[in-house]
């Protein structure tokens, strides 16, 4: 064993702290770990392996270098790419020396929180954890050196100054650092732990690894088939479990069927409470003895939903608005001025489905000392084990949520559950041995949740120039984020609260607050309102379950937005004036009016009113349209082109052209991939997607109840990044591309048609009402 | 005791004949590049190479393919050595991979093994294909489309001129 030494004294590095824990014979390491607020420390009830480096970012002394992070990878590739490049880049090392990215697994990683806004908030966590590493080396460099902090630079990982130069890992060579940073929160909230203080940041003018369009190195033992996902997971003894979830979203269990021990040799029937499941070591057979048990088990009635048919009218018409306090979104001026001319319209946007191509799978282990091991997919990690830890009435610190690759659910976990973790924890607690739940497609459709529904009222009015003189609009609807596990009120355990106006965590509120940032500044008289509700069904349904709503994407952002965007195409046209123009028109921010325009020149954008003028019997419409949002500082404009058939109500997508100005682009390799496949989600959900349910569940409950866009629809499509000089944030990537497709195609088709689309899908049925 | 050639190897399994080629893959024989989409042929997540043609794995039960060739994402490197008489190499992937990653076409990734099952089959009957040759392979050629919830069509389209060409040697 070498030789430790411990060694007094710490140096402060701008608030952080390191200690020369020891010098070692061989290797060296410095090690990044986080600083309690003094009080909170044993509050913090981490399952991290005390043997184990909790680093955040951990320097090796071949100058290697590993990094954690508590987010996960939904194919946004941000955390094995962008990541690595705004760590490189704040230590003055080449990307490449980020060999390993430790993420998501909570005793493997130190900060927790969810996987959302990865270049906005969190990405800011490991650009200062690296700023304040970077200053920490430059003490180290210092010392050895005998100069002034101030007399050194860094370049490729090299420190030099006063005539002499040393690696990183030359400069640790030999000894164990630990740099304790300052950070505030808690682990296992929502949001996990934020890093404070200010450690210098880089100047992006001296950038020279964010900006590179580096490959992400998942990729590759993906495509070769080396990546173990979570579907891949086996543990001995393991049992495959189908879960039999009741017959609608508020029935009780009133007898279950009966399984064949001759038919299904090794089969078992569990039940805990209202969840109802059949395992068996054979996954077919679990498959095939659930499907006979299900059709042979009684559950109660019930039927409180208002279908989907009639949703909107239920919004406008059932729902008792003035219970939920309402919130106000961009007030100025009077929207009682009285206008020359008027356009009023009533939008809505239906319940979407998350929809991931792989339904929910988990593996769970709860051992007979009680702590439990849990494989899956989640955004969450730290709040997947907390909410594990309040159902079972166990500690925090029994509970450790191992992530693995998955299939892209976009939003759905980002508060924990993407559905059957908690199912699996229960059976293998009844059973004693692991439980793999692999949720069936109608599983995931039937008992996931959605995306919320929303109505909108909007009222514009023009002055005698054709200006908008007045904005006001009302957005309603339920709330977006019910992070309940459902197995856990199928049994009837404790859970965090369901959306409430007044819930201790603000992200699970049931008020409606206005997210889309207004960005017509020109407009003298503005007001919006937001009117929240309780979840479609909840409080009816006996099991507290009802349509529970959940984030994806740009929640509560694009159900805004759309109407906006669509009403101000509508009094565009009633100015007589073109949707483009109109918008540069309206606009303070030179940032919209840039983005605006590029998209004009872009997409060949012809400056004219609408509605386009029409061939003398024309059996095909075509229009344009456009649409902008501003999101997370980055600005981003959509132009769609069109082929209506007012015969058939068929819509075709021809063209899509995006402009994006996210400022600061890290990969604009990556960043192209997913505008792309954003703005062609997006396209899925304005042509095709709605959920539908009848009065007592949803009915969308495979591809051909709730189709999605298909290759052959893709249509011609240009991605143009054209970030503003001088910004300096990180910009986000697919979420706001995802959300303007639609505003845009119904644009495009008002400009087609000559009448508007207040709502999507833009399916053959609603398309020929709306031409009616 | 039912057999399966897959990947080149014939493999006794003890499942019964009706049982889906799915969970025998999967569940007895460690071959897991075949996803659970839908179970009902409606996405292609799971699709395998029966000689050389695209089937669901999910539906086919393992009684139909007595005497056939199965071919999953990981046998793919194997096949193109094969049918092109090169030396084995386990760092080779198959044109099709290679061009997955290099025009780095997944997001989550868990559609691309069928997208990349289907691929091969067009490129294998059709070397140069058109936009509209492989929009069609991938929506109308078989049972279902084949979805990416992702919407990576764009990039999938990229990765399948990208593959074309590497078969060709043009790249």
């Amino acid at each position: 064993m070498a030789d430790i030494m411990e060694t007094p004294g710490d140096f402060d590095i701008h608030g952080a702290s390191l200690s020369r824990r020891g010098f070692i014979g061989a290797g060296g390491v410095l090690l990044v770990m986080l600083g309690l607020p003094a009080g909170r420390a044993n509050a913090q009830t981490n399952s991290l392996d005390a043997a184990k480096p909790a680093s955040w970012i951990e320097i090796h002394a071949d100058s290697t270098v590993t990094m954690r992070t508590g987010k996960c990878d939904f194919g946004q590739s941000s955390i094995y790419t962008a990541y690595r490049q705004i760590v490189a880049e704040e230590l003055g090392m080449g990307v490449e020396a980020i060999t390993t990215v430790i993420a998501g697994d909570t005793d493997r990683t130190p900060d927790g929180g969810g996987t959302f806004g990865l270049l906005r908030n969190a990405s800011v966590n490991m650009r200062k954890a690296a700023a304040y590493t970077r200053e920490a080396v430059l003490e180290l460099a210092a010392q050895r050196f005998g100069v002034a902090r101030s007399a050194l630079s860094i370049s490729k990982g090299v420190i030099s100054g006063g005539g002499k130069s040393a690696t990183y890992g030359e400069l640790i060579s030999g000894q164990t650092l630990r740099l304790t940073i300052p950070v505030e929160g808690s682990l296992t909230d929502f949001r996990g732990l934020v890093v404070t203080g200010n450690p210098p940041m880089k100047n992006p003018k001296d950038y020279t690894e964010v900006g590179k369009p580096i490959l992400n190195p998942i990729i590759a033992p993906k495509v070769s088939g080396k990546t173990q996902w979570v579907g891949d997971v086996k543990l001995p003894n393991m049992l495959h479990a189908r879960v039999i979830h009741p017959a609608t979203l508020g029935s009780t269990l009133v007898a279950a069927g009966k399984l064949d021990p001759a038919q299904y040799p090794g089969a078992r029937l569990v039940q805990v409470g209202n969840l109802l499941a059949v395992v068996s070591p054979d996954e077919w057979q679990a498959v095939q003895a659930a499907q006979v048990v299900a059709a042979d088990t009684k559950w109660s009635d019930w039927a409180a939903l208002p279908t989907s048919e009639k949703l909107a009218n239920h919004l406008r018409t059932k729902v008792d608005w003035s219970i939920v306090p309402p919130t106000k979104g961009a007030s100025k001026g009077d929207t009682a001025t009285p206008a020359a001319r008027h356009h009023s319209g009533a939008y809505f946007m239906p319940f979407l489905k998350h929809a991931p191509i792989g339904p929910s799978v988990s593996l769970a282990d709860v051992r007979p000392d009680g702590s439990v091991m849990l494989h899956t997919h989640t955004q969450n990690a730290q709040f997947l084990r907390a909410a594990i830890a309040k159902m079972l009435s166990v500690g925090e610190d029994k509970v450790v949520i191992r992530t693995y690759p998955g299939p892209g659910h976009f939003g759905r976990s980002n508060g924990g559950n993407a559905g059957s973790e908690d199912e699996a924890v229960l059976l293998s607690r009844a059973l004693g041995v692991p439980v793999r739940v692999q949720w069936m497609r109608h599983d995931d459709m039937g008992w996931s949740t959605q995306s919320s529904a929303m109505v909108a009222d909007i009222a514009i009015g023009l002055g005698p120039d054709g200006r908008m003189l007045t904005y006001q609009a009302t957005h309603s609807g339920p709330p977006m984020q019910d992070d309940r596990p459902i197995g856990a009120l199928l049994a009837g355990l404790p859970t965090i609260s369901a959306p409430t106006p007044d819930n201790p965590s603000p992200i699970h509120t049931a008020k409606m607050g206005i997210a889309d940032r207004w960005i017509y500044g020109a407009v003298p008289h503005v007001s919006e309102t937001g009117r929240g509700t309780f979840q479609i069904g909840e409080h009816e349904s006996p099991l507290k379950v009802g349509l529970r709503d959940h984030s994806m994407r740009t929640p509560i952002q694009f159900q805004q937005n759309f109407p906006r965007e669509v009403a101000i195409s509508e009094a565009a046209m009633l100015a007589g004036k073109d949707a483009l123009q109109f918008r540069i028109d309206h606009t303070e921010d030179p940032r919209v009016r840039a983005v605006l325009e590029r998209l004009r020149v872009e997409s060949g954008w012809d400056n004219r009113p609408s509605p386009a003028a029409k061939a003398k019997g024309a059996k095909v419409l075509r229009g344009r349209g456009v649409s902008m949002m501003l999101r997370d500082n980055g600005y981003w404009a959509c132009a769609a082109f069109l082929a209506v058939t007012p015969a058939t109500g068929e819509v075709k997508v021809e063209r899509m052209v995006l402009v994006a100005d996210p400022g600061i682009v890290v990969n604009p390799l990556q960043l192209r991939r997913q505008a792309q496949a954003g703005c062609l989600m997006g396209i899925s959900e304005a042509l095709h997607e709605e959920v539908s349910f009848d009065t007592g569940a949803v009915t969308s409950l495979d591809w051909s109840t709730y189709p999605i866009l298909t290759a052959a629809e893709m249509p011609d499509l240009k991605v143009v990044i054209a970030p503003y000089a001088g910004a300096d944030v990180y910009g986000q990537g697919s979420e706001s591309a995802n959300a303007l497709a639609a505003p845009a195609m119904a644009g495009a088709f008002l400009d087609a048609t000559g009448r508007p689309a207040r709502r999507i899908p833009l399916r053959p049925e609603y398309v020929k009402a709306m031409l009616a | 005791m039912p057999k399966l050639t897959v990947n080149g190897q014939s493999r006794e399994v003890k499942a019964s004949p009706d049982t889906p080629l799915l969970y025998v893959l999967r569940g007895e024989l460690e071959v897991m590049t075949p996803k659970f989409g839908c179970g009902l042929a409606q996405c292609g997540a799971c699709s395998v190479l029966v000689d050389g043609e695209e089937m669901r794995a999910c539906i086919t039960p393992i009684g139909s393919l007595d005497g056939k060739e199965v071919t999953t994402v990981d046998g793919l490197p194997a096949r193109w050595s094969k049918q092109k008489g090169l030396a084995h190499n386990p760092d080779r992937l198959h044109p099709v991979q290679q061009a997955w990653v290099d025009e780095q076409v997944p997001q989550c990734g868990i559609c691309q093994f069928g997208m990349m099952i289907k691929v091969t089959e067009l490129l294998e009957h059709n070397p140069k294909p058109s936009d509209a040759d492989i929009k069609a392979a991938l929506t109308t050629s078989g049972p279902s489309p084949h979805l990416c919830r992702c919407a990576s069509y764009a990039a999938i389209l990229d990765g399948a001129h990208r593959a074309a060409k590497l078969m060709a040697g043009e790249a």
